[in-house]
């Protein structure tokens, strides 16, 4: 029975009715490729250079190498396509050999984004740690400068921004810039930070890249102790003596440029990209927090106030609960038990200088009554917001 | 709808008519519920693979199409391969590094610079979209064959880029009006740089072919906007967001409805007339081409895909809503231990986490086999070639395979097909 095809030559767009035989005679077998009406042979196929190419389900389309890339034999319909593979048996192991090359194609890369991925989690702190070191200061304090500007306006909107106490000669104001030198004494780092105290009914405290810090009055409306405020206050000190803030954007950028490339989406638009950016980003954070707490017990330990007060701060003002725990890698924060149980930790490893008042009773009573005289009328409304934060910046 | 008698639009219905071989001469031999199942293969494998599934389940969707289209007889043949796409994205990637890298440089800057840097970004983004754009079709032109032989997109990339850029600046300053021009201009640029073989296509339509349905539409839904503003925007005041104004509510959404819908229908006609006349316009040698599309055949196709997409997040809420449930039960059996709830908290977040990717995908999914292949579908189907005979002996020209291919598009999603 004859086997019937349909063929270009990938020269001119035609396609010729043609019919085929097998000429075994030749050292190496051949296709020949006649017409259907006058038997003039048109071409002859070497058959073990012949594969197929992807085609409908109801065809088998062939070309052959060393003929123009269109050259093809069109078979058609079940019969001619099992007719062909009879005659032509390699097709099918090219056909294989191409899936598996295929495949491993799409495992490899799958294993390269894999390892990129691993190298990813892994190194970026490190990295940005490094790269963070390489950013001159003058550049974080204009990011620093930037990032406020925003906040003020957001602060403004929830219910205006007023710095209290900001008479140099004050009592508060000299001790809280004591204190602050005290912090960063011996810390190399390239910023004089400032801590503002800030009249607001937002409770909380963070600090900027660049140095500049935030106390907001409801914050300190619940704060009990002086070593409880020297404990916040040293916490974001060493934020800014970390340079974190300059830290999570080169993490963050980077999160983004890889899961824009996981995800194949470059600009960021899709929501998934930033679900994925959140969850590694949101773990930087965590880390983050832990170092500016490390920081803050060294302080404590030097300058002799009770590290324990910043947890104790905490758990008025948080209160974990399990439900939230099993959440704990979506939150920017770590937990207070987990925090509380480090900062006694380094107490206890370095011996204490003995326990003294950080902030004189002047000192501190007069820190205290910093924002006095009109405080915002209605309370802070502290325990309806439990996402409340002592931290960076609000938001990167 | 109408249908008007001017222009190409004429001898497109003359030809409808004349009995024979002319008409029919395009096909279509898919069916959507094997594209739907090469899709949702293709999005399952897309999740242990970290989405690099994706240059081939696009390389198996375009061997959907370009198979199942038949003109004279003949069935089209994709030839381009998943990794050719893959090469193209890691090119694709080197462009956007050093983008990536002004982005970071431009955060730290004082928020003028930065917001004059990000609206220059976004402007290269958008002037990058029409290289993409273009630099697509041309690797999916030199990879179709058809009787043998390639097509091809010539033309700069670049020149069509700047072309639709300051073309869609002007649309934006005339608040569209100048959209018919820009169409005209970019079709023109498209496909008299399109070739099939050594043949040149061409494109004979203006401005004039679609200003008529184009200023209609648009005069529509300016005049229904600006209707449902008038009528029911004044009952409801700043006010009503604070005292829940019922009424005031109810006119908002209204107003936003009748928007919606006249706007979605004005666009369908649009599309339908834009389709029909603009392919009609197309010449390639003496062969030319016509296509009919009507609006209500587009209207249909998108009401199926909301009814589908409807039906699939309901399965998809009752089967979330379900595991919930047991979940519950789960609990209520009395172990509340840390453990339990923690991982009641984890399963929740799985939950939700999968409900909203089963959702995206839904919506995708079912408008890749509704509207797309339903596009697709349409216009194949109301295609008819006069004088096919006439590219019996186009010769084939040299390879010009591009290696950077249309990772660009990719990354910029603006890929279609």
């Amino acid at each position: 029975m004859p086997l019937l095809a349909r063929y270009s030559d990938g020269a001119v767009a035609a396609m010729r009715d043609v019919v085929l035989a097998l000429d075994k005679s030749a050292a190496k077998p051949e296709l020949i490729v006649a017409d259907r009406q006058s038997y003039d042979e048109i071409d002859r196929w070497p058959v073990d250079r012949v594969y197929s190419v992807p085609s409908h389900r109801t065809e088998l389309r062939v070309g052959v190498a060393g003929r123009p890339d269109g050259a093809r034999l069109v078979f058609t319909g079940e019969e001619a396509i099992s007719q062909a593979h009879a005659i032509l048996p390699d097709l099918q192991r090219h056909r294989r050999r191409e899936s598996g090359r295929q495949f491993r194609i799409l495992a490899f890369s799958t294993l390269a984004l894999v390892s990129v991925v691993v190298a990813y989690v892994v190194g970026v702190p490190l990295l940005a740690n490094r790269i963070t070191a390489l950013v001159p200061p003058d550049w974080e304090e204009g990011l620093g400068a930037a990032a406020e500007g925003q906040i003020m306006q957001i602060i403004d909107a929830e219910g205006g921004f007023t710095v209290c106490g900001n008479d140099p000669d004050g009592i508060a104001r000299a001790a809280i810039d004591r204190f602050t030198a005290e912090v960063m004494a011996g810390t190399n780092s390239p910023f004089t930070p400032k801590i503002w105290m800030v009249k607001s009914d937002v409770p909380n405290a963070f600090a900027l890249p660049g140095g500049n810090a935030f106390y907001f009055s409801s914050l300190l409306d619940v704060t009990r102790s002086a070593d409880e405020f020297a404990g916040v206050m040293a916490h974001e000190l060493g934020h800014v003596a970390h340079r974190h803030g300059m830290e999570s954007l080169i993490a963050s950028s980077a999160t983004g440029l890889l899961v824009g490339f996981v995800l194949g989406d470059m600009t960021n638009i899709s929501i998934a990209a930033a679900i994925g950016a959140t969850l590694i980003d949101s773990r930087f954070s965590r880390e983050a927090e832990r170092e500016a707490d490390r920081f803050a017990a060294e302080a404590a330990v030097r300058l002799g106030f009770d590290p324990g007060a910043l947890a104790d701060l905490l758990d008025r003002i948080a209160g974990d609960n399990e439900m939230s725990q099993s959440l704990a890698f979506l939150s920017t924060h770590p937990f207070t038990a987990e925090r509380r149980a480090a900062l006694e930790q380094i107490a206890k490893q370095t011996a204490a200088r003995p326990h003294g008042p950080v902030f004189s009773a002047e000192e501190w009573a007069a820190i205290r009554a910093i924002c006095d005289g009109d405080i915002p009328s209605h309370p802070p409304q502290l325990y309806e917001t439990p996402s409340l934060r002592i931290g960076r910046m609000p938001s990167n | 709808m109408s249908v008007t008698t001017e222009g190409p639009w004429a001898r497109a219905e003359q030809l409808a008519v004349a009995p024979g071989r002319l008409s029919g001469n395009v096909q279509f031999s898919g069916r959507r519920g094997e594209l739907f199942g090469r899709l949702l293969r293709g999005y399952l494998l897309m999740l242990p693979t970290l989405g690099l599934y994706r240059f081939w389940l696009t390389t198996a969707k375009r061997r959907f199409y370009w198979q199942n289209t038949i003109i004279g007889g003949d069935r089209l043949e994709y030839t381009g391969s998943a990794s050719q796409l893959l090469v193209g994205f890691l090119f694709a990637l080197g462009v956007f590094l050093p983008i990536y890298l002004v982005f970071f440089y431009l955060s730290f800057q004082s928020s003028e610079v930065t917001t004059i840097g990000y609206i220059g970004a976004a402007l290269l983004l958008w002037f990058l979209a029409g290289y993409a754009i273009y630099r697509g079709r041309d690797f999916r032109l030199s990879r179709t064959l058809w009787r043998g032989i390639r097509f091809d997109q010539k033309g700069s990339a670049m020149g069509y880029a700047t072309r639709r850029f300051f073309w869609s600046l002007l649309v934006l300053v005339t608040i569209g009006l100048a959209y018919p021009f820009m169409a005209a201009n970019l079709w023109r640029y498209r496909y008299s740089n399109t070739w099939f073989g050594d043949r040149q296509f061409s494109f004979t339509g203006s401005w004039k072919t679609i200003a008529g349905p184009y200023y209609l539409a648009w005069f529509v839904f300016v005049l229904a906007a600006g209707f449902a503003i008038w009528a029911f925007v004044p009952a409801f005041d700043n006010a009503s967001f604070y005292s829940n104004d019922i009424a005031g509510m109810t006119s908002l959404s209204m107003a936003a409805f009748l928007i919606v819908v006249v706007g979605a229908l004005c666009f369908l006609y649009y599309r339908s007339r834009e389709t029909t006349r603009m392919f009609s316009a197309v010449r390639l040698g003496d062969a030319s081409l016509s296509v009919r599309v009507r609006a209500r055949s587009l209207v249909g196709q998108y009401l199926l895909y909301g009814i589908c997409l409807l039906g699939v997040l309901v399965v998809l809420g009752v089967i979330g809503f379900g595991i919930g449930q047991a979940l519950d039960a789960d609990l209520s059996g009395g172990d509340f231990s840390a453990a339990s709830i923690a991982r009641a908290g984890w399963t929740g977040l799985v939950l939700a986490a999968g409900g909203y990717l089963a959702a995206l995908a839904a919506f995708t999914l079912l408008g890749e086999v509704f509207i797309d292949c339903g596009y697709w579908m349409l216009v194949a189907r109301e295609a008819v070639i006069t004088n096919l005979d006439s590219l019996t002996g186009a010769r084939a020209t040299p390879e010009d395979k591009s290696v950077a291919g249309e990772g660009l598009a990719d990354a910029l999603n603006v890929g279609s097909f």
